[in-house]
């Protein structure tokens, strides 16, 4: 199974006073979203979306689906799973960490087997092989039966 | 790139580099297959953005998101910032930048899904910039987008850069 997914993103004007926009996405499903250096690279984002913000979102819904896969194969399918991703980005360095996080309902499974279910999912998920050994991935993984 | 290098302070002591971070939530129910999910934005840009695996390998016309898709803006918005940032550093500011990303996920034998292929077009009105030089401006800028090399660990990055009129 293939999929693609295309964006667009318009720039205006130098880096440090231009600003961008992300146009409404293919889908529909957000946007136009604005961009600029200042909330990028800045810890105040002014409610902007960056780069580094969009691959937590997309980091996070991967690891998400590929951990619900993971349970379901155990027959233990998932309740609720609550992910996040953070992703550091160091300005002149790069993008150097994803940070992810699971809190998990999940009936009849223990804290181990559900952090192992998650440890495998972390490695499964097709974004997190595509930033493998680029950047440091960590998880923690939590029930809350 | 522009702005990224450790300011000094007014006391002469070097001031750590800025680590920025950016965060999403998602809530996902159910299995893989049935199961659905909504993404937030940490800034708030967007929130409660649904999306499942039928949307995910669909033809990404439903109004829905997905991993992808998130990959696609990233990838656009990274591109077109570092390009402004060459440009401006070369003393041509541009006047617009266009990118168009395509991410492409695929089953690789042996692997398992992958992020295979990240397509990208860049459209750029500028002056006083023009063959070779265009040409390096993008190759540095490529190098420079931290999503470009983050990828690269499963992914292959080509870009189609173009000076318009």
């Amino acid at each position: 199974m293939a999929a693609e997914r295309s964006a667009q993103a318009t720039w205006q004007g130098d880096l440090i006073h231009g600003s961008g926009e992300i146009h409404e996405a293919p889908s529909g499903a957000f946007g136009p979203l604005q961009v600029s250096w200042a909330a990028r690279s800045e810890e105040q984002h002014g409610g902007k979306t960056s780069p580094e913000e969009l691959i937590a979102a997309a980091h996070a819904a991967c690891f998400a689906m590929a951990l619900s896969n993971v349970l379901a194969k155990a027959d233990h399918a998932p309740e609720r799973l609550e992910t996040s991703a953070t992703v550091t980005f160091v300005p002149g360095t790069g993008i150097t960490k994803s940070a992810l996080t699971v809190v998990g309902v999940v009936q009849g499974m223990g804290e181990a087997a559900f952090k192992n279910a998650a440890e495998e999912a972390k490695t499964g998920c097709p974004v997190s092989g595509a930033l493998e050994g680029n950047v440091e991935l960590t998880l923690d993984a939590r029930l809350q039966n | 790139m522009l702005a990224n290098q450790a300011s000094t302070s007014a006391t002469g002591r070097a001031t750590s580099v800025p680590r920025i971070e950016r965060h999403a939530n998602v809530v996902w129910e159910g299995n893989l297959a049935r199961g659905s999910g909504l993404i937030s934005a940490g800034t708030g840009a967007f929130e409660r953005l649904e999306y499942s695996n039928a949307v995910r390998i669909g033809k990404g016309d439903e109004g829905k998101t997905s991993p992808e898709e998130l990959l696609a803006a990233a990838h656009a918005a990274c591109l077109a910032t570092s390009v402004a940032g060459e440009l401006t550093r070369a003393g041509s500011p541009p006047e617009r930048i266009d990118v168009n990303a395509n991410i492409v996920m695929d089953e690789v034998e042996g692997k398992g899904h992958l992020i295979v292929e990240s397509q990208v077009r860049v459209r750029v009105r500028v002056t006083g910039i023009e063959g070779n030089a265009f040409r390096r401006i993008i190759e540095v800028a490529d190098e420079g987008c931290p999503f470009s090399s983050l990828i690269k660990a499963s992914a292959k990055v080509s870009i189609d850069a173009e000076l318009e009129g």
